[in-house]
């Protein structure tokens, strides 16, 4: 069965196969024999091809945190059913999510009106600070979710734009 | 210190305060056989600097934030846990005078300045007049008073280019540069608004910006019998944003000569206000001139790389003169070795404007080994939220010297594991790699003027593939459907080897 990780904004499709010694990384154009064997101080010895190195893994849901060769690392488990239902549902550029927690302090922009891609459309704030957020592309605003101080999530759908022709 | 064990005039200091900073005056605190209480918000139940002190009563407060500033409550839980002293670590409550007043006026003492020394210190325009009034070096410059159109014409006799500020201002909020002087009007009216919004207090200056300039610090200790020494310099070398990332002492830009004359110059400031506490001198430094640009009455984030190369704890210099002991450091006797570095980490990403991040700590292992100190205020199993400031923890490490303290640092940020929330360790392992940091080739604006040291480095093919294996070994989606159907395997004979 095939997979794919999101690992810095790239897809990276990868299978998984048992063979009779541990596992098999099935890449693009290669097969690399893996193991992950866990240790008692909460890290792992990660083999690949023969070279072992120590690496520590966390998990919540399907996000994966990585400790690897000196710095910490950030995947994301795609589903398959999801990458298939967000292909149909149009584009991510019709939405502007919340990159972090957080409530809105100032909205530039109302329902109905036409806006330019890199425009300001609303400043948040969250930690302190203020964020201000631009519209992904040209547009009108089809909707806008929240009011002014009300609080969010990270990734919660702030605005959306109507959708292209 | 002249205050031996046991003489203490108080036995607990309540911290006002949470996170990295409550922790670090705790393990002082506790260094000197006292008793630690914090308060603290619902947020941080169950946080390490709660779990370390001795007492911890709940505050309350239409935000966590809010809660932190109620100078009420944290009085009221000193006289329930029977603190002599409140230490209010920094920011919240620490430069705040009315603070410092209603805690003296209870009979606690207040681990800071006098009152009135916050006050004339925390109003910029006061501080730069009483500065240049005693003598010292401050920029050409002009305060607004109550005639906005006799400021635009001085601001213009400053000359360009021209930092525009709010006087109530902090954290580079509503700061201006105007290096062209015919949009000068403008700037000073965004710059109005822009203070009246953050400050409520619309009131300027304006001065001379120094390019690139390199911004020194000396910190400072006072105590209540007029004695003052000064504990060296640092510099606050690489900032984003107009918040600072790195600091190091000794400064990389100043000559032997230069560093005891900038630290002999904050002494003298310090004397003049006849300065209580530990405190910091601030100066922009270009082109071999220096200039006070204010001073800060707390104790500062960046007070470890001083206790690094000096051996002095400032918290514990901070309590003994809250004690009202005499400072027992002779100036002549001070002296420093070696060179330090602080890191600070951020749950943030460089690559996205240094956008603040959130998220659970599912692990945390912070570096270990020889000169490296981890001035910590999470712990695993807990999480980094948007109610405050997305600091997680300082790193401090120690060297021979400078090069060797980065070599330190190298190390240090490739061993922390931080999983959960997204860091800027890799941001700050590049920066120790960039050959103009290496060179001590460092300014104020170096972030801006290098902005590839923020970009993300994408992994090698070895990396990406030693990635997705640990990930497909750990996620359960993909263990379980290869792990359950080894029959299957068998019977189709499609994975045999």
């Amino acid at each position: 069965m095939h997979h794919a990780f999101k690992l810095e904004d790239n897809e990276q499709p990868m299978a998984l196969s048992r063979s009779a010694h541990g596992y098999r990384l099935h890449l693009e154009d290669r097969v690399l024999p893996v193991n992950l064997h866990p240790e008692d101080d909460g890290s792992a010895i990660l083999t690949v091809n023969g070279v072992s190195e120590r690496v520590t893994v966390a998990t919540h849901g399907d996000d994966v945190f990585i400790h690897c060769r000196g710095r910490n690392w950030h995947l994301r488990y795609a589903h398959p059913l999801e990458r298939l239902a967000a292909a149909l549902r149009g584009s991510e550029e019709d939405v502007l999510r919340a990159p972090m927690p957080g409530s809105i302090v100032r909205l530039e922009v109302a329902a109905g009106d036409a806006v330019s891609a890199g425009q300001t459309l609303l400043v948040m704030e969250s930690m302190k600070m203020e964020t201000t957020l631009a519209a992904p592309r040209d547009g009108t605003v089809a909707e806008i979710h929240f009011a002014i101080a009300q609080s969010f999530d990270r990734d919660a759908v702030l605005l959306t734009l109507e959708p292209n022709e | 210190m002249s205050t031996s064990p046991g003489q203490w005039p108080f036995d607990t200091v309540l911290i006002a305060n949470r996170g990295e900073i409550a922790l670090r005056v705790i393990r002082t605190v506790h260094a000197l056989g006292l008793r630690a209480a914090v308060v603290f918000h619902a947020a941080d139940r169950g946080s390490p600097a709660v779990t370390t002190a001795d007492a911890a009563v709940e505050i309350t407060g239409e935000t966590p934030v809010a809660a932190y500033l109620d100078g009420d409550q944290i009085i009221e839980a000193a006289k329930q846990t029977s603190a002599g002293a409140i230490h209010p670590g920094y920011g919240f409550l620490s430069e705040n005078a009315d603070f410092a007043r209603a805690v003296e006026a209870a009979g606690i003492a207040f681990v800071g300045p006098k009152p009135e020394q916050i006050e004339l210190m925390g109003d910029k325009v006061r501080a730069r007049g009483f500065v240049e009034k005693s003598g010292f070096p401050v920029a050409p410059s002009a305060i607004e008073d109550d005639n906005p159109d006799d400021f635009v014409e001085r601001a213009h006799a400053v000359g360009a280019p021209l930092l525009i500020k709010p006087s109530a201002g902090g954290g580079g909020k509503g700061m201006r540069i105007v290096r062209d002087l015919a949009v000068l009007e403008t700037e000073i009216a965004t710059a109005r608004s822009e203070g009246q919004r953050y400050f409520g207090d619309g009131r300027l200056y304006a001065e001379r910006f120094v390019e690139n300039p390199r911004h020194i610090e000396v910190q400072v200790l006072g105590d209540a019998h007029g004695n003052v020494v000064h504990v060296f310099e640092r510099e606050c070398s690489v900032q984003r944003r107009f918040q600072k990332i790195v600091e190091e002492s000794p400064a990389p830009a100043l000559s032997q000569a230069e560093r005891e004359q900038i630290s002999e110059t904050a002494a003298g400031i310090a004397r003049a206000i006849g300065y209580r506490g530990a405190g910091t001198v601030e100066f922009i430094y270009g082109k071999g001139e220096f200039f006070f640009l204010e001073m800060n009455t707390r104790l500062q984030v960046e007070h470890p790389v001083t206790e690094e190369v000096t051996g002095i704890d400032l918290v514990a210099q901070q309590l003994a003169i809250a004690a009202g002991d005499k400072l027992d450091l002779e100036q002549a006797a001070i002296t420093t070795k070696g060179h330090a570095i602080e890191l600070r980490i951020y749950a943030e990403d460089p690559a996205a404007g240094y956008l603040p991040t959130t998220g659970p700590i599912l692990r945390l292992i912070p570096p270990t080994g020889e000169h490296v100190r981890w001035d910590g205020g999470v712990v695993e199993g807990g999480a980094v939220t948007a109610a405050f400031d997305p600091m997680i923890a300082k790193l401090i490490v120690w060297g021979e010297d400078r090069e060797q303290a980065i070599a330190r640092a190298r190390r240090a940020l490739e061993a922390t594991v931080l999983l959960g929330c997204q860091t800027n360790t890799a941001f700050l392992r590049a920066l120790m790699d960039h050959p103009d940091f290496v060179a001590g080739e460092i300014h104020t604006g170096y972030l801006d003027a290098h902005p590839e040291v923020a970009e993300s480095q994408p992994p090698d093919t070895a990396t990406v593939e030693r990635l997705l294996a640990a990930a497909a070994l750990s996620v359960r989606p993909i263990r379980d459907v290869v792990d359950s159907t080894p029959t299957l395997h068998a019977a189709i004979g499609a994975w045999s080897n």
